[in-house]
């Protein structure tokens, strides 16, 4: 029972930081139509702006993790305007992007192995990492509340911005159509930038506690496979399913590993995945199945 | 007119002493990658091994060349690096490389090409025998094997009166298979338990529902033969997890840059290893790292096992008398009683491995430093 509840928290955690990656996969989908595979490399160029910051400002985590946020936000506008306009400009077929956007995130990981090398670093430990015990039954550290904590309050204010925002507003209607919004006057250019931005920022938070987490290095961004797959499974696209996608990723690896065997989580995943786009190709909360690449 | 021919002559000569034909010794390291740390302290102690050893006159009269190749921790360009020793520089041995998978993949072709290697820290028993358990004719070591280090830690984890132990893994690694192996053999003929064995695959860096079920396994002990970044990360986990009361035992891939990832969490740990700091005879070789490098020597096994293994190349050079790669061979097969820095080295002919060769034992102290705890000679 105590190893039950255990294991239920350890997903949890777990689920809630993929659920900050797997919003921006969503998020992108669901304007451009297709998968952003450089996201990944967002999650690394924030970790770095943080580390380095921490290390030879001595600034404070805030100021850290603002930058590092601002920072990995204007790098994916950066590589949208680099990697994917010209694309979209130039032809209507996704498949493209999404081959571009793998290019890019090998040249995103191979521009930090470059310049500062590929050996692991860590984070001064500037978020509490002390075990948390709840009412005697189970354990884990003060860092996995607080990442779940974060990543409910980026969520809900994702949600707000959507729902409440005239730039919201745009996204929305931009997620049924972009042309069409386009003819009604949305500025498509700067609509993209704004998604990018927001998705950059939400990787940006991902990163920060991945980083602390799991230290890094240039090949953390691959971590963000994991999230991809529970965005597929939510139903790319959709918010909410990326949400539940990677809560359902999260507890079945833990449990898996917990009362099956460690060797079993991946199998296990990505069976999830398989049965999933077997019953319902579009995920569990996606609507369109056209043009999915 | 005499005198002009005779200075002549003289000045010719003492050119032709002076650039005599420098010995081309081939290194391999990891300088960049997993292992980076360790591969950089080693190069530069090898450096200062071979600058005393150059300016002490060399050997047999001719200057040691050091031609320096980076594994980057790949196999792949672990064997281009060997292949253009071989081919292209024409060096006469090949030293170094910490990594049984590199030293695996390339023995094939420093064995067909007939140049003598001494690795500096792979412990896989197939680095010197091949599969069939025929020896590598051409291939030695300078460090310990993994059997035995399974044998230690084992032996270790009965001494400290535990009995129930765990074992966390990468399944992808054949270290870490071997160890894993040896250890789990060796504790439960000393009478121990195996209560949790636990694997992981190579990319994972999340260890927690594992660690969650060897805390409730009730085991007394963990046994983790991994490499230096997952075992830091499997601490930090278990201090998060509150697994405090288990003793861990870990392997010979500690580095001091682990505590930068686990911190406090490496208070108490044991850890296998093949040398230690506060070893007398190597104090001196320290002290002159620090005042060449002006740095301390952080990552100091591989360090001193690669400033050993110079000087055992070069005692073999001295023994077979010319630069030969075959003689060389033979002078490295016959090394007997040869007095190191680290150890006192005799060479097993049967499988090329250091005869009964001492194991060390390091706890880590509240200053997160590793101090020596115990040596242990084989049985």
């Amino acid at each position: 029972m105590e190893n039950l509840m255990q294991q239920i928290i350890n997903g949890l955690s777990l689920g809630s930081v993929y659920a900050l990656i797997a919003v921006g996969y969503s998020l992108v989908y669901s304007i451009l139509l297709f998968s952003n595979f450089a996201h990944g490399g967002f999650l690394v160029i924030s970790g770095y702006i943080c580390y380095f910051i921490l290390l030879y400002c001595g600034a404070n985590i805030w100021i850290a993790s603002c930058a590092a946020l601002t920072g990995t936000g204007i790098s994916a506008v950066i590589v949208e305007r680099l990697a994917y306009k010209p694309i979209r400009e130039r032809t209507p077929i996704t498949l493209y992007m999404m081959i571009a956007s793998m290019g890019m995130s090998i040249i995103i990981e191979n521009i930090f192995v470059v310049t500062v090398g590929g050996r692991f670093r860590a984070l001064p430990p500037v978020i509490p990492t002390q075990p948390i015990n709840f009412f005697g039954i189970a354990t884990t550290s003060a860092f996995d509340v607080l990442s779940l904590i974060t990543a409910v309050v980026f969520l809900v204010c994702l949600q707000i911005f959507l729902l409440k925002t005239k730039w919201g507003l745009a996204i929305r209607a931009a997620s049924y159509n972009l042309s069409t919004a386009g003819l009604m006057g949305v500025n498509v250019n700067r609509l993209i930038a704004i998604v990018f931005f927001t998705a950059g920022l939400l990787a940006g938070v991902g990163g920060i506690f991945l980083s602390v987490r799991y230290t890094l290095y240039p090949q953390l961004g691959m971590i963000t496979t994991k999230a991809f797959v529970a965005a597929v499974i939510g139903g790319l696209g959709s918010l909410p399913g990326a949400v539940i996608g990677s809560i359902i990723l999260g507890l079945a690896e833990m449990l898996t590993a917990g009362f099956i065997s460690s060797q079993f989580r991946d199998l296990v995943v990505f069976a999830i995945l398989i049965a999933t786009l077997i019953v319902r190709p579009s995920g569990l909360f996606g609507i369109s199945i056209r043009e999915k690449v | 007119m005499k005198k002009l021919f005779l200075t002549l002559v003289l000045v010719l000569w003492a050119s032709t002493a002076i650039a005599a034909e420098p010995i081309k010794v081939g290194y391999l390291t990891p300088l960049t990658g997993v292992s980076a740390a360790f591969g950089i302290a080693e190069i530069n102690m090898v450096k200062i091994a071979v600058d005393e050893i150059n300016s002490a006159g060399g050997v047999l009269g001719r200057p040691i060349e050091l031609i320096i190749y980076d594994t980057k921790c790949r196999n792949e360009d672990a064997i281009n690096a060997v292949r253009r020793m071989v081919d292209n520089d024409k060096v006469v041995a090949i030293l170094g490389s910490i990594q049984s998978g590199i030293e695996i993949a390339t023995a094939s072709i420093t064995n067909n090409a007939k140049v003598p290697r001494i690795s500096t820290g792979a412990t896989n028993p197939f680095v010197t025998v091949d599969t069939k358990g025929k020896v590598r004719p051409y291939s030695f070591r300078i460090c310990f094997t993994d059997p035995y280090q399974g044998a230690l830690a084992a032996e270790l984890a009965n001494e400290l009166h535990k009995t129930k132990a765990a074992i966390l893994y990468n399944v992808g690694s054949d270290y870490a298979h071997g160890l894993r192996e040896y250890f789990t053999k060796d504790f439960k003929a000393l009478g121990g338990q195996i209560v949790a064995d636990e694997g992981f695959m190579d990319a994972d860096v999340d260890y927690r529902a594992q660690l969650t079920k060897i805390k409730t396994s009730g085991a007394d002990v963990l046994w983790l033969p991994g490499n230096g970044k997952d075992m830091a990360l499997t601490l930090k986990q278990m201090e998060e997890l509150g697994l405090d009361d288990i003793t861990v035992i870990g392997s010979d891939s500690y580095g001091e840059f682990m505590n930068e990832i686990a911190g406090n969490a490496m208070v108490g740990t044991y850890w296998i290893n093949h040398t230690y700091l506060e070893d007398p005879n190597m104090a001196p070789v320290f002290k002159k790292y620090k005042e060449v490098y002006n740095d301390e020597c952080k990552e100091f096994v591989f360090a001193t096992m690669g400033y050993d293994a110079t000087y055992w190349l070069a005692d073999a050079i001295t023994r077979a008398g010319k630069v030969d790669r075959e003689a060389i061979r033979d002078a490295l097969e016959n090394t007997k009683n040869l007095q190191l820095k680290h150890c006192v080295l005799t060479i097993n002919p049967e499988d090329h491995n250091p005869y009964k060769k001492s194991g060390v034992i390091l706890k880590v102290d509240n200053d997160l430093k590793a101090k020596f705890y115990k040596k242990i000679e084989p049985k």
